[in-house]
């Protein structure tokens, strides 16, 4: 199958932008395992019930949605910090089954409770800028997503300055790193959990805006396929590891498009497991994991 | 008011209560109907909770649930076998597969172990559409011929009874090897598996046992829904259906051998009662809410109910005098 | 505090079960009992809303002009409707039907949307002989089943072969010449194009009705790439390069709402895949208007009931009628699917009156040679009837070209096929890029 290099750019293009939804979704899981040790089954629809917050204020304001990322993200970041303190904690420390098994109970909860309270149909709005492009040699690129990529490396960004620049940086890649000792230097290692737990909802609601600012559409079931994708990043990109998601999301984007082109479109979610399962048949604990939790 | 007088008769109660069902059914096909795949979802559920006795929690046990349906069923309908004996194959079809899929998974530990087991029941229903389309009927489906024909005299009578004659089985084959040293080899894996390595233990071998047999019992509940349907589509692969026996044996109680029989009854009767209510969506968010709340406040399950309800009236009563 | 909870949990449990226990029959007077099989719950909730919805309207319209006269009860009976939630899956489909067989004794069922569903019940619809007429799901292989008995199965709906073979027609029929002639390309050049189809029956079916019209009457019709998507993308943009890449002159997508307007945006304005999209019937619905918005000028969709375009003819005036009805009962424009199952409840009420008796078996019977003139679909012959081999009724799909209005910001549909019911003529727009010139 011949296809020209300007043509396999684009598509290495489109798999970046749908990278930015994955690896900000991977992100959050991983910061969330790396602080709590904890898995959270129920993050796609953190994702969702983002894209819904964003299309409610979008509907009452009218605002440009991009601007909502700035009201979206901390409705999350406050939402999340509610689940890890109504949910997860009450759970934590006992049998690891336990967690997947209320995060099962969330998607149900979140799903069906989104499908009250928005209906079930399908919504979408169109962003400000859907007609401009971004013309780069050869290439017609879409405003929408190449501010989307720089929105999400924005955010990447600021994530890393916060974890290396400030005290609560600090204090939560202590917790990471070892629980016993951060607790006996005095860190609150339970407000550290709630405040991971609700960066990392915040990241999928930042996803959950930039969905739905590119024009995608959206219902109450949305979020488990983007879920188990980056639950596969982070697995194979190895638990705790962020570069290690940037990189599997990337590898992800190819291996799906080569599975589409070679096996199938049937194939795009069942190739994320076999990569998967060969992974971690090869390595348990993932590429770039580190050894045991 | 002391429940303990009624425990050791409670198995026989509900070996009454069971097969009385189509008395009270009598008329009602419905609750015949609902009661039967109540009894199949049971099969399921145990077969789900053997695995997680051994530590192992499935999120994809969909694919031996339908790997045992579509072998099942098309046994039946091209050699013509009777679909009483097929069901047999579909078990030990699941079986075969389930071990293999086993030895990927019973080195990986909890989270990892749910991602591949749900991976795997997407493979396979991949599969079932894509490459084996020409023997399973790809997205159309294949019929599955009636496990007990509507020739026989009181046809869904005996196929309640002979779906719970084979949950009967089940469970008493579990209960002797739960009872036994493979019980005990379980219990010690799960708690502690470097001890349980330490005094001789194989986990790997205990755990592969669990996923084979379990993956075999799901197999039957499949082909006992889809002889029951009468047809098979790529949907039994389906999450919903893998998270079912999750709800059912979680909110029953997780490990024991009671629990995914009250949690199945318990859910069924809840979920049958809320769209009597006229609940739609709001079914879901219940049974999310139950299983949540269970998972924090009874870890245990419903079974553990009576006891812990015991043990606060005494702390009451203790905080009275 | 935990014993709260525990005790709510119990509570809960309890209450469902009294509830459950409490659901009992009352007597009802005489009447056309009617169970219609819907998706009250899950993912198909939006259609099998609107086929409850439209049952409903039929029901009463039927009931306020005094019910149905059968001969056998000697005076005219009401329809009553017994609601049946599928709960769009296979369990909850066989529950509720051997509930509305055995315990409400329904005379006839109306409904069935998914494929999957259907088949996971019709083993209990055929061992009780009661007649079902199935108004959503496109499967043909429900009427065509032969381990068990479908003669008590009438099939009111297209079905994915109907899609494919209509749209062929159009395509041959209007869209090659008329692409031909304004490239100044040979008569005889055949027509390129590409399909791309949900991995599910649906898709695949009218994958195969494409290839099968195509072969079967051999025409200038070249199928340049065929690929397939799983059910749910919304990221079709590697697809949709790759399809460019092999320069079709018109793209066949099989594909639902959520799918296929994502993928007409992206082609249009990612992609820049400049090419005439067609469409499958059951995505013409206000939805599909809103979300493709510009995207869509000049696109084909093939429909059988629109809700912005009447067909011209005996039928417009029931349209009209029918779309005020709904929307001053219900609040919101009705569907497709409802369109049917509203026409199944006065088939069956035709069907009753025909056979003189409420019967299961005389229903069965007397719907195998109904005649009920059209209604608000447009059907071969003018009328709604069964055939006698797989007892499908055949509707007259039309073709409507899609326009973006700048000055409303509308995207509003005209029927430019087939002649008895066209608006306007097919037209190509200035920014199509034929395949190859």
């Amino acid at each position: 199958m011949a296809i020209d290099v300007g043509t396999l750019l684009q598509i290495l293009f489109w798999g970046l932008y749908a990278g930015c939804i994955y690896i900000l979704l991977a992100t959050g899981v991983n910061l969330i395992f790396g602080v709590m040790k904890t898995v959270n089954f129920a993050h796609g629809e953190l994702l969702m019930i983002g894209a819904y917050v964003t299309w409610t204020l979008f509907s009452l304001t009218g605002l440009n949605p991009y601007l909502l990322l700035v009201a979206t993200v901390p409705v999350l970041l406050l939402f999340g910090i509610a689940v890890q303190r109504l949910a997860f904690r009450p759970v934590l420390g006992s049998h690891k089954l336990n967690e997947i098994f209320l995060s099962i109970g969330l998607i149900y909860l979140f799903q069906n409770g989104a499908a009250m309270i928005w209906g079930s149909d399908y919504q979408s709005i169109q962003s400000p800028f859907a007609s401009m492009a971004v013309t780069i040699g050869s290439f017609r690129l879409p405003l929408d997503y190449v501010i989307i990529i720089a929105v999400t490396i924005g955010i990447l960004v600021g994530l890393q300055l916060l974890l290396r620049r400030t005290r609560l940086g600090l204090a939560l890649r202590a917790t990471s790193q070892n629980r016993k000792a951060a607790m006996l230097s005095g860190i609150n290692v339970e407000r550290m959990d709630m405040i991971a737990f609700g960066l990392g909802a915040a990241l999928a609601g930042a996803a959950g805006t930039l969905w739905v600012v590119s024009g995608q559409v959206f219902d109450p079931y949305m979020g488990s396929v983007p879920a188990v994708k980056a639950f596969a990043i982070v697995i194979l990109g190895g638990l705790g590891s962020i570069p290690g998601a940037i990189i599997g999301g990337l590898f992800y984007g190819v291996a799906e498009s080569a599975a589409t082109y070679t096996l199938g479109g049937a194939w795009k979610d069942a190739i994320s497991f076999i990569v998967l399962i060969v992974v971690l048949v090869i390595r348990p604990t993932g590429l770039f994991g580190e050894r045991g939790e | 008011m002391d429940l303990d007088r009624f425990r050791p008769y409670l198995t026989w109660i509900a070996l009454a209560v069971a097969l009385l069902v189509p008395a009270f059914a009598s008329g009602s096909l419905y609750l015949l109907t609902t009661a039967s795949i109540a009894l199949v979802f049971m099969i399921y559920s145990e077969a789900w909770n053997f695995l997680a006795a051994s530590g192992q929690g499935s999120l994809g046990h969909a694919a031996f649930f339908g790997l045992g349906a579509y072998a099942s069923a098309l046994t039946a309908s091209r050699f013509g076998l009777p679909p009483v004996l097929t069901v047999l194959f579909g078990g030990l079809f699941a079986a075969g597969i389930g071990l293999l899929i086993g030895l990927t998974c019973v080195r990986l530990k909890e989270w990892f172990l749910a991602m591949v087991t749900f991976g795997f029941a997407i493979i396979i229903q991949t599969l079932m559409v894509s490459q084996f389309a020409g023997i399973s009927g790809g997205w159309d489906g294949t019929a599955a011929p009636a496990l007990v024909p509507s020739s026989v005299p009181f046809a869904p009578y005996v196929q309640y009874y002979l779906i719970l004659a084979v949950l009967i089985g089940v469970l008493l084959a579990f209960r002797a090897l739960l009872r036994g040293r493979i019980g005990l080899a379980f219990a010690a894996i799960r708690e502690n598996e470097v001890e349980a390595r330490a005094s001789g233990i194989d986990p790997v071998r205990y755990r592969l046992f669990a996923f084979g047999l379990s993956a075999c019992v799901a197999g039957i509940a499949g082909a006992l829904e889809i002889h029951q349907f009468g047809y098979v589509t790529p949907e039994v692969f389906g999450t919903d259906i893998s998270f079912w026996p999750i709800i059912y044996s979680i909110s029953g109680g997780l490990g024991t051998l009671a629990g995914p029989l009250v949690g199945t009854v318990a859910v069924t009767v809840l979920w049958e009662g809320l769209r009597g209510i006229g609940l739609t969506y709001a079914r879901f968010v219940i049974v999310g809410l139950l299983l949540i709340l269970t998972v924090i406040f009874l870890p245990n399950g419903l079974v553990s109910l009576p006891g812990r309800i015991r043990a606060w009236r005494r702390r009451r009563e203790g905080e009275g005098d | 505090m935990n014993a709260k909870y525990l005790i709510l949990i119990a509570g809960l449990v309890l209450a469902a079960a009294l509830v459950a226990g409490c659901t009992t029959q009352t007597a009802q007077p005489a009447a056309l009992k009617l169970g219609v099989v819907s998706s009250m719950t899950g993912p198909a909730s939006t259609t099998g809303r609107d086929m409850w919805q439209s049952a409903q309207l039929a029901a009463d319209e039927i009931n306020a002009k005094g019910g149905v006269f059968v001969k056998s009860l000697g005076n005219n009976v009401t329809i009553a409707l017994v609601q049946g939630d599928d709960e769009s899956t296979r369990e909850g489909g066989q529950k509720v039907v051997t509930k509305m067989i055995a315990d409400d004794k329904v005379d006839a069922l109306i409904g069935g949307f998914s494929s999957a569903v259907v088949t996971a019940h019709q083993s209990a619809v055929a061992e009780n002989g009661v007649p079902y007429i199935i108004t959503g799901a496109s499967s043909p292989t429900i009427t065509r089943r032969t381990d068990i008995n479908t003669s008590t199965m009438f099939h009111h709906c297209p079905t994915t072969d109907d899609y494919g073979a209509k749209t062929i027609q159009f395509v041959d029929e209007i869209m090659r010449p008329a692409i031909n002639a304004k490239f100044g390309r040979p008569a005889d050049q055949p027509l390129r194009m590409a399909v791309i189809y949900q991995d599910s029956p649906y898709g695949k079916g009218v994958l195969s009705a494409v290839n099968d019209t195509i072969a079967k009457n051999g025409l200038p019709i070249d199928i340049v790439a065929s690929e397939s998507y799983k059910m749910g993308e919304t990221d079709f943009r590697a697809i949709l390069t790759s399809v460019k890449a092999k320069n079709p002159d018109v793209v066949y997508p099989a594909a639902f709402l959520n799918e296929q307007v994502p993928m007409m945006t992206q082609a249009r304005r990612d992609v820049g895949l400049n090419t005439i999209f067609l469409a499958v019937e059951c995505n013409d619905d206000a939805d599909y208007y809103k979300g493709l918005g510009q995207y869509g000028d000049y696109s084909i969709i093939e429909s059988r009931f629109s809700p912005y375009t009447v067909p011209k003819g005996p039928i417009s005036a029931n349209v009209e009628k029918y779309q005020k009805d709904y929307a001053a009962k219900f609040n919101t424009s009705p569907g497709m699917m409802g369109a049917a199952t509203y026409e199944g409840v006065y088939v069956a009420a035709a069907a009753a009156q025909q056979a003189g008796s409420t019967g299961r078996a005389a229903l069965v019977t007397a719907l195998g040679s109904v005649q009920v003139p059209e209604m608000i679909e447009s059907m071969e012959n003018g009328t709604i009837s069964f055939e006698n081999t797989f007892r499908e009724s055949k509707s007259n799909l039309y073709m409507e070209q899609l326009h973006w209005d700048p000055a409303t910001q509308t995207l509003r549909p005209k029927i430019v096929w087939p002649a008895a019911l066209k608006e306007t003529e097919f037209q190509i727009p200035d920014w199509y890029r034929p395949g190859s010139v």
